[in-house]
């Protein structure tokens, strides 16, 4: 896998620090292959329609709805922004914020923790790392709900985790009747389900590391730490990059895992803001509301992938 | 060339507008729902959207088809929908899409909160001259929003205690009687508490709390919503806690996806040995227990004078249907003597009318059955079922679990519930 930085390759172009020898000139620059100019546009017409129809126009009609007070068999009546001063002041809201917050910030960590760490181990020379690779990939292909149903069996008060427990002495600990707890299952159960794909990219992220460079390294005296805190990571940072970008996404979206597991139980303590969206459309019957969180959501996702995309310039190394 | 080419720019937008407008008019096309003549129907067969869970609901369904029309053979219904936990949440988006039913269909009474989708049917009812006092008054009441009928109720679902008889005999304790009390129903539950085995099962949501309130005649709800500061209202959630916690006789609730039913799983799979069910769900458990092995008993009240709560399932009719007089007459022919007789032969669920539970009687129960479903269905406490019943039961099942774990206590635990539902 190769990472590009566009920007900074352009950047180089433009500066000169790289000859810009195969770039045409001119209007040829823009048309190589002659034709008229709406010929490109043709091509990327089906890409542009669903694009539209399935991202634009219902994010637009999101947005527009987000100022409303809208059911599904009832009117739609313009509120202004009615929707977003009840958000700052809605305490189921406000705390499904915090409870998505907390995931984001255990969750995230962890899992690229383990991603890596595991990428890492089937990196060295062990028998099968194949199939090992094979087997840790399963969890994220199967379906959630499915796996929902057996984790529920297996957390649950008289469950097979707690029994395990007590045969060496220690709990039994309530892990779907306590909050705490159970967001710590329902973290538990989605860094089960999702490091598996990470720890792929990771791996090919670390495959694609010239041997040479490690063998340089070798030469040079770097140590197994000095070689994966100076070599290994630095190189393997832009996929480090890709995989943090997505899971954070993915993390503030989080819904399945809460709303199979524990509902949003017990009280409010599992609520992420995509379930709290979700009961306020299809429960309460409440869609312009819902759609104002979606687009806060939207906003809180937004800013954190900006601050990324900046952030990137100070650790992802493209050479 | 420079005004040909903004001239062929200007056209481009054009034509760009008009596809970006045409896609939108699509789209907002395929979202909202016509209302032709031949909305909601196939051909001359109307469409019914309705919970199908499996093969069991899909052979009830087929029943109540054939005894509408076993009763008038013009009927033609087909049928399609989800199983019940998605049921609700989808209802609303169907019934505004343009592929809307003509019939639709409604358990525990919950027509409330999609009225502005189905057509009353009082009209319809005077016009073809329907008797609705041939069903249970509580019944239409709980499909009757603000004075008008939205649903025809077809199977008297009223919520009993079903029992086990092989643990009750193993426990040595005698059958639940038409006047238990609460006080009878805790030590028949310590009794049958034993190897593994709870003595009751608890469910998630608003239904034990307004099934044990109605027992003692007291409706969980009124027009203005549940009736959260009603002492009887926390009475009720208070003796499900202590069941778990005080009495320890039936496991403590937990944190649950809604729409999951641990308390019938429970019973199912013998490891409870009571739990509160409707009575749609006797035929489930005497294909899993044996027939002879499942009993049904009364609500257990505190006087010993228990009164039933309704659970009555019935048809609507969409208010997009195309031809609802179509719709009306199967709906008619469906819930008729006739109809319903014909469904005892294959269904155990309880017909709405009073003349058809004859045969059922004769068909699928027995006259101790009989009693218990006449005591429950004709002697009911009339309760409303609020609009916001689905956020009454999410809530509830998940703050209810604090309680059960000792973190609130039921007063703070209904407080949450009412902050919940912004009262």
């Amino acid at each position: 896998m190769t990472f590009v930085r566009l920007d900074q390759a352009e950047k180089e172009v433009s500066s000169g620090s790289v000859a810009p020898q195969d770039r045409p000139r001119g209007r040829a620059r823009r048309r190589p292959l002659g034709g008229p100019r709406w010929v490109g546009w043709v091509f990327v017409l089906p890409g542009l329609v669903g694009l539209a129809v399935f991202i634009v126009i219902p994010q637009l009609a999101s947005l527009i709805l987000g100022f409303s007070n809208s059911t599904l068999l009832g009117g739609t009546q313009f509120t202004g922004t009615a929707n977003y001063v009840r958000l700052l002041h809605d305490p189921q809201f406000l705390n499904s914020v915090l409870v998505t917050a907390i995931f984001v910030l255990v969750y995230v960590p962890a899992n690229i923790g383990i991603s890596m760490a595991m990428a890492l181990w089937l990196k060295t020379r062990i028998a099968g790392r194949n199939w090992l690779r094979v087997i840790f990939l399963i969890p994220a292909l199967s379906p959630m709900v499915a796996n929902a149903a057996v984790f529920r069996l297996l957390f649950q008060k008289d469950g097979a985790v707690n029994e395990g427990l007590q045969a060496i002495g220690l709990g039994p600990i309530p892990w779907l009747s306590d909050g705490n707890w159970a967001l710590a299952v329902v973290i538990g159960v989605s860094l089960w389900q999702s490091f598996g794909y990470n720890m792929i990219v990771l791996g090919a992220g670390l495959d694609s590391i010239s041997p040479d460079v490690i063998a340089a390294s070798r030469i040079d005296g770097a140590g197994r730490f000095r070689r994966l805190f100076s070599i290994t990571l630095p190189l393997v940072s832009p996929a480090l990059f890709f995989t943090t970008v997505l899971t954070v996404i993915g993390a503030w979206q989080t819904f399945a895992q809460a709303y199979v597991i524990t509902g949003g139980g017990p009280g409010n303590s599992t609520m992420t803001i995509m379930l709290y969206l979700y009961q306020t459309a299809f429960t309460n019957n409440e869609l312009g509301y819902a759609s104002a969180i979606a687009t806060v959501l939207f906003l809180i996702i937004a800013i954190f992938t900006l601050f990324q995309l900046w952030g990137q310039r100070k650790w992802v190394h493209y050479d | 060339m420079k005004s040909g080419l903004k001239t062929l720019r200007g056209r481009g937008r054009v034509g760009a507008s008009i596809l970006v407008a045409g896609t939108l008019a699509l789209g907002l096309a395929a979202c909202s729902g016509g209302s032709d003549s031949s909305s909601g129907l196939s051909g001359d067969t109307l469409k019914m959207y309705t919970w199908i869970g499996g093969k069991p609901d899909k052979q009830q369904w087929s029943d109540y088809i054939a005894g509408g029309k076993h009763a008038d053979p013009k009927v033609a219904v087909s049928f399609s929908g989800p199983p019940i936990n998605d049921y609700y949440t989808k209802l609303p988006t169907v019934m505004k899409s343009s592929s809307a039913p003509c019939l639709v269909t409604f358990q525990n009474g919950r027509v409330n909160p999609y009225v502005q989708g189905l057509e009353p049917l009082d009209d319809l009812a005077k016009k073809n001259k329907l008797d609705l006092s041939a069903y249970s008054s509580a019944m239409l009441e709980q499909l009757s929003v603000d004075g008008k009928l939205y649903a025809i109720p077809f199977n008297a679902g009223p919520n009993v205690i079903f029992y086990n008889k092989k643990l009750f005999k193993d426990a040595g304790v005698a059958e639940p009687t038409s006047n238990w009390t609460v006080d009878d129903f805790i030590s028949t539950a310590k009794a049958t508490t034993k190897n593994g085995v709870y003595g009751f099962a608890i469910g998630q949501g608003s239904t034990p709390i307004s099934t044990l309130m109605a027992a003692d005649g007291h409706p969980y709800a009124d027009k203005n919503g549940p009736k959260l500061d009603d002492p009887n209202f926390k009475n009720a959630l208070q003796l499900l806690v202590d069941l778990a916690n005080k009495y320890k006789v039936a496991k403590p609730l937990e944190a649950a996806a809604g729409g999951t039913f641990p308390d019938i799983d429970a019973f199912s799979t013998g490891q409870a040995a009571m739990s509160l069910e409707g009575l749609w769900d006797l035929q489930h458990e005497q294909q899993t227990l044996g027939k002879d092995n499942v009993g049904i008993a009364v609500i257990p009240s505190t006087s010993g004078k228990s009164k039933g709560f309704i659970s009555g399932s019935g048809f609507g009719i969409t208010k997009t249907c195309g031809d609802k007089q179509k719709a009306f007459q199967a709906v008619e022919a469906m819930t008729s003597k006739s109809g319903l007789e014909f469904v005892t032969k294959s269904q155990a669920s309880v017909p709405a009318r009073l003349d058809a539970l004859d045969a059922w009687t004769t068909n699928v129960g027995s006259p101790t059955f009989a009693a218990v479903i006449k005591q429950m269905t004709f002697d009911a406490t009339p309760s409303p079922v609020p609009s916001d019943q689905a956020q009454l039961d999410t809530l509830l099942t998940q703050y209810e679990v604090d309680a059960f774990s000792g973190k609130s206590t039921v007063a703070q635990v209904l407080q949450q519930v009412k902050a919940g539902l912004g009262q």
